[in-house]
């Protein structure tokens, strides 16, 4: 009897020990990945933050890029991100709506999105290549504005798109049918009913969108950025300076690449300042629909 | 065609793909009264409610032979817009799907969307849930979520939410399988007031329900229409064998 009972005691320890155990390697893998990236920006600090002031983020670079600051390209980073962000999200929110809604569930289908997951493989420099021959050379765009926010634009759709398939499809069945009931158009229930109860997942495949957009490179490197150029852009026709292509610039073709080092950390700096800064708007954006979601 | 007579079914046959859900249904429904489908899971029943105002369309690969009119016209004729239709012929679900809305958009949103009589929305959205005998106990939270309702209350908010398009015919799916008791007689009570107004077709798996408020029943089995009759007919002495079975508890 005693022996039966010390049996199952240690059973129920040795289970408390694999449990906790487990739990351990969860929280390890979780802290390892808040560490790599409190590591990062640990380190951006340390390294940019010495550089940062006023005249650094408000004044054009002098000196051959070596001294002043960076303000034409934040301006255009922001500029490109908006116009990825303005050409992205309405045509991949359309496309989505059209799949998940509209479109015949079948092979035309299933082609389509395997596109769209092919599209979401291609390599960034592909688009840039496509953005030079496309928008810069035989839309005539030249490199600018323009043509950088397409090209981003589209590398940014599938991400979109596949979000917004993804809020769509989370609205209940129910709530469709109880519109459609009623006699209400389809277009109308899509609109009234569907859009606005996926809107906040939209927004969440947006963010991610984003961040993309602000932090390639390759896309814009012959399509919009310029080396230097200290005016500011006048039209969406016009070139501009941007962040990842400026640290691009300084850390491998610069003038002086180890007296820029500074330079580069802080306008690493600056980029994941402006992300992050991107991302918290979309953020509050998504915070301020949820709660003022109806329900 | 009869004058009490407000929808027909003629040699009604429906196929999700290949296979066949109804056969060969021809049955009349009658104005103002509450006509109840039952039998058995699968025989049919909700396929045929859901059929009255093309609620089967969103499902694809589905095919309907036959004549189902309304109004003197086939509804699924080409040049009949289903839109139309579910104007007319108003749906309660089985489980309450009220809006992620308040109380009073519920109400308003099918007559503000589909214009044709938006008069005083106001008095519409206090008039229908008087209706549904919802009003006093929502008439000072209709700007609170309708999420927050009870499951009853819910339910009775969609009964509203339907009359508020002034539809002739109220189609009811399984109603009051998802309530308690309390709120299911609730229900009864109300369908028992809204048939004056109303035409009533009502899907239920719980014969007592149909027995209690019913004044016609169809029996289906297996796709087919077994029996139809008047309700007080079919659950004294049903015709048919099969009907006696099922509603005495043989089998179902």
């Amino acid at each position: 009897m005693k022996h039966a009972i010390n049996n199952q005691i240690n059973q129920m320890k040795w289970r408390y020990f694999r449990q906790s155990a487990f739990f351990g390697l969860l929280r390890a893998s979780a802290l390892i990945i808040t560490l790599a990236l409190g590591g990062i920006i640990f380190y951006i600090l340390y390294n940019g933050l010495s550089v940062i002031s006023w005249e650094f983020i408000s004044k054009p670079p002098t000196h051959s890029m070596t001294k002043g600051g960076i303000m034409p390209a934040i301006l255009g980073t922001i500029y490109l991100t908006v116009g990825a962000i303005s050409i992205g999200l309405p045509l991949g929110v359309a496309s989505a709506i059209y799949l998940t809604e509209y479109a015949k569930q079948g092979k035309m289908i299933r082609f389509i999105k395997v596109g769209i997951n092919c599209l979401a493989g291609v390599p960034s420099v592909v688009f840039g290549l496509f953005g030079l021959a496309f928008f810069v050379i035989l839309f005539k765009f030249g490199s600018s504005i323009l043509a950088g926010s397409l090209t981003l634009g589209f590398l940014i759709l599938p991400t979109i798109i596949g979000a917004s398939e993804e809020a769509l499809k989370s609205v209940p069945q129910t709530f469709r049918e109880a519109s459609l009931a009623l006699g209400v158009s389809k277009w109308q229930t899509i609109y009234r009913i569907v859009l606005p109860n996926a809107l906040p997942g939209i927004l969440t495949g947006s963010i991610l969108g984003i961040g993309r957009a602000a932090g390639e490179t390759a896309p814009i490197m012959f399509t919009a950025a310029a080396y230097f150029t200290a005016k500011l852009p006048g039209s969406i026709f016009d070139e501009v300076m941007a962040l990842p292509y400026h640290i691009y610039v300084l850390a491998t073709a610069g003038t002086n690449i180890e007296a820029t080092r500074p330079i580069q950390y802080g306008t690493v700096l600056v980029l994941v300042a402006v992300v992050l800064g991107i991302n918290l708007i979309a953020i509050l954006i998504r915070g301020y629909m949820r709660r003022h979601k109806r329900w | 065609m009869d004058a009490n007579v407000i929808i027909s079914l003629n040699n009604v046959n429906f196929y999700y793909g290949q296979n066949r859900a109804l056969t060969d249904i021809t049955m009349n429904f009658r104005k103002n009264k509450v006509t109840a489908l039952i039998g058995p899971s699968g025989c049919g029943k909700s396929t045929l409610l859901r059929l009255l105002n093309r609620m089967n369309d969103l499902i694809d690969d589905t095919r309907v032979e036959g004549d189902i009119i309304y109004e003197g016209k086939n509804i699924y004729s080409p040049d009949i817009d289903p839109v139309e239709i579910r104007k007319k012929i108003g749906m309660v679900f089985q489980k309450p799907n009220p809006f992620p809305k308040t109380i009073y958009n519920n109400i308003a949103y099918g007559p503000k969307l589909t214009a044709s009589n938006t008069g005083d929305i106001n008095m519409l959205v206090e008039q229908t849930l008087k209706q549904a005998v919802l009003w006093d106990e929502v008439k000072d939270i209709l700007n609170q979520s309708a999420m927050k309702l009870s499951g009853g209350q819910q339910q009775r908010l969609c009964i509203a939410r339907a009359l508020a398009m002034k539809p002739d015919i109220l189609l009811m799916d399984e109603p009051t399988s998802a309530l308690d008791p309390i709120s299911t007689a609730k229900i009864e009570e109300l369908i028992e007031e809204l048939k004056k107004d109303y035409t009533i077709i009502i899907v239920t798996h719980n014969m007592q329900q149909a027995a209690r408020i019913s004044d016609e029943t169809a029996f289906f089995y297996l796709g087919n229409l077994i029996e139809y009759n008047k309700t007080e007919k079919i659950f004294t002495k049903p015709d048919v064998k099969q009907t006696e079975d099922y509603i005495t508890g043989r089998f179902g």
